[in-house]
């Protein structure tokens, strides 16, 4: 029977946390940004993105708070009209981003609409978001635009 | 340490077999299951840490300043290490944990990297990931920023180390359970090994009627039935010869008998023939001295014929007295007229309790085989030891050959061929150690050295009749 306790012994001290060698952990995270995109529309009508260097990333909040106040001293303009207080709540579920606007819908046009969900997508991969998640903007108006989830056709 | 009987090694074979099944079972059930605490454990470790950066990260300056790597340990927790390029911000004793294994993998891979280490007893999860620019495009840079963490393992160790605990301690609570069994087994094993031992101790102390009753259908069972066939058949050899043995007896007794009365008219016709056989012619007279010594050789043939078969009967009755050995011995050799050619030695008068016809016959059939076989003179010497009369017959002959030792109290043992007609039975020794024999006592032969036969008779003083 004396034989058996190295056995054991051997046994016991195979349990334990075991030391390891490098194992993947997966994706790295992201999100560290100079700046944030914001986009606007150019003289022939499409949508361009403008780096505004804020020396961060920032949020989806803050992003469409800067797309909000306008372009600024560009050869670029917005399609979205101006608010007194650009304000927008932003809401994640698990594929949608909901945002709640301060704007009608006929205070946007469908390239506004555009400006809105590109800015939002963009900030949201450079968080490290996902590629296909769908946006959806709430106006104040009770409108059918408000339904629908929308994609950017720059950010597929 | 090997044990002998089947008991305590059917135990150590049901002890071995538990603790090795129980140390097996424990071993890869509590290597799966620790496998499993260490893996989940680690992938919630990751995730959370990941979670942390990824959380922080869109809120840091970019490039990263001091306070911002700061913000950033602060937000992944304690045991953090912050580097960006010569700037670091750390926490705890991660610096020291982090190997080079680790940090290259982070540059090389650009992925979160995790390394399960043991620094002085502790075991840590080490993690190390870079933080990353994605593009619009998807395109990932690495940043610049690295982030170290180390996450103590001590918790899932205790985890594990109870789980193998009750393991070990289900696997000792199952040893009595296996001690309980093994008994059992070994019961059930060594109940009819020890029937058939009693058994055959039965058979070889003579108890032919010994039988085991076969229990169940096992390799036991069928042993007991070779051991009872084989009981049967000993018993059924041995009454036959035993049988035959009495029936050979029986016809010895019974012959010698029905010899007795022809042979005493026989007798008495050649006494008559004797007295008238000095008035014969010579040739006539030759005849008829032959007849006489024939005659008288028969009877004495038949005569020990009887007395052979009242032995082996078991009807020899024998008559104690208290006896002077010494005087017997003489009165014995004086009937004989052989005080001339023995000699007599004794201490003097030794007195013991026996048959005293009975000792003359073994004396008398003693000292006429030495006369007759060895040559004289034949010495007799009585002497008295303790509870036995010793009475020793040696003659000065040439001693009996070797071969011929073993069988001298054989009935009709002849020791030469070609000497088949001498004047004896035959059966005088093999009396002479009946008689022996019925007071208890002993005789045995044996050779002196410098030549000659000795006879040794050992009889016990206060001989009880067999």
């Amino acid at each position: 029977m004396k034989r058996i306790w190295p056995v054991v012994a051997l046994l016991v001290a195979g349990c334990g946390v075991q030391p390891s060698g490098v194992d993947d952990g997966g994706e790295a995270p992201t999100g560290v940004a100079p700046g944030v995109t914001l986009y606007f529309v150019d003289a022939r009508g499409e949508l361009q993105p403008q780096l505004r260097e804020t020396g961060r990333l920032g949020t989806v909040s803050e992003a469409l708070n800067l797309l909000l106040l306008g372009p600024g001293g560009s050869n670029l303009r917005t399609e979205i009209a101006p608010v007194s207080t650009p304000r927008v709540v932003v809401t994640t579920a698990p594929d949608v981003i909901r945002l709640l606007v301060p704007l009608a819908a006929d205070e946007v046009t469908p390239r506004g609409i555009g400006q809105i969900v590109c800015t939002t997508l963009g900030v949201h991969v450079q968080s490290g978001g996902a590629r296909d998640m769908k946006v959806q903007i709430r106006f104040t108006q009770t409108t059918p635009e408000s339904d629908v989830e929308r994609t950017c056709p720059l950010i597929r | 340490m090997s044990p002998r009987g089947l008991r305590p090694r059917l135990l150590v074979a049901f002890v071995l077999v538990t603790v090795l099944g129980a140390a097996a079972v424990a071993w890869s059930g509590a290597g799966s299951a620790s496998t499993a605490l260490v893996t989940s454990a680690q992938q919630r470790l990751t995730e959370t840490v990941a979670a942390q950066i990824a959380a922080v990260a869109p809120e840091l300056a970019s490039p990263p300043d001091q306070s911002a790597l700061e913000r950033l340990r602060a937000a992944v927790g304690r045991n953090t290490l912050v580097v960006y390029q010569d700037l670091r911000s750390a926490d705890g004793s991660v610096s020291a944990l982090v190997t080079d294994a680790l940090r290259s993998a982070v540059r090389d891979q650009k992925r979160l990297m995790a390394q399960r280490i043991t620094a002085e007893g502790t075991p840590w999860l080490l993690l190390g990931t870079p933080v990353m620019t994605t593009a619009l495009d998807g395109a990932r840079t690495p940043s610049g920023i690295e982030v170290y963490a180390a996450r103590d393992l001590t918790a899932v160790e205790q985890e594990i180390d109870d789980m193998t605990g009750s393991a070990i301690l289900t696997a000792a609570l199952a040893l009595p359970l296996a001690v309980v069994l093994a008994l059992l087994a070994a019961r059930s094993v060594l109940r009819p090994v020890r029937d058939l031992r009693d058994t055959a101790r039965r058979l070889a102390a003579g108890d032919l009627d010994a039988r085991s009753q076969p229990q169940g259908a096992d390799e036991l069972a069928d042993l007991t039935v070779t051991i009872n066939e084989m009981a049967r058949s000993v018993q059924t050899s041995m009454a036959a010869m035993r049988r035959m043995q009495a029936d050979a007896r029986r016809f010895a007794a019974d012959v010698s008998h029905e010899l007795r009365t022809p042979l005493s008219t026989l007798t008495a016709v050649v006494e008559v023939l004797a007295m008238t056989a000095d008035g014969m012619e010579p040739d006539a007279r030759e005849s008829a001295e032959l007849a006489i010594t024939e005659t008288r050789r028969l009877v004495r043939l038949v005569e020990d014929l009887m007395e052979v078969s009242r032995f082996d009967a078991g009807t020899a009755q024998s008559r104690m007295e208290e006896v002077d050995v010494t005087r017997a011995v003489h009165d014995c050799l004086r009937a004989r007229d052989w005080l001339g050619v023995a000699g007599l030695v004794a201490p003097g008068a030794v007195s013991a309790r026996l048959d005293r016809r009975r000792l003359d016959v073994i004396v008398a059939n003693l000292v006429g085989n030495a006369l007759r076989h060895g040559a004289p003179p034949v010495r007799v010497d009585v002497s008295a030891s303790g509870e036995q009369v010793r009475v020793a017959v040696t003659d000065n002959g040439p001693g009996l050959p070797e071969h011929v030792l073993p069988h001298v109290f054989d009935r009709f043992y002849k020791a030469d061929a070609a000497r088949s007609r001498t004047p004896g039975s035959g059966l005088g020794l093999a009396i002479a150690l009946e008689n022996a024999r019925l007071h208890g006592g002993t005789l045995t032969a044996e050779n002196i050295d410098g030549g000659g036969a000795r006879f040794v008779l050992l009889l016990p003083r206060d001989a009880e009749v067999r």
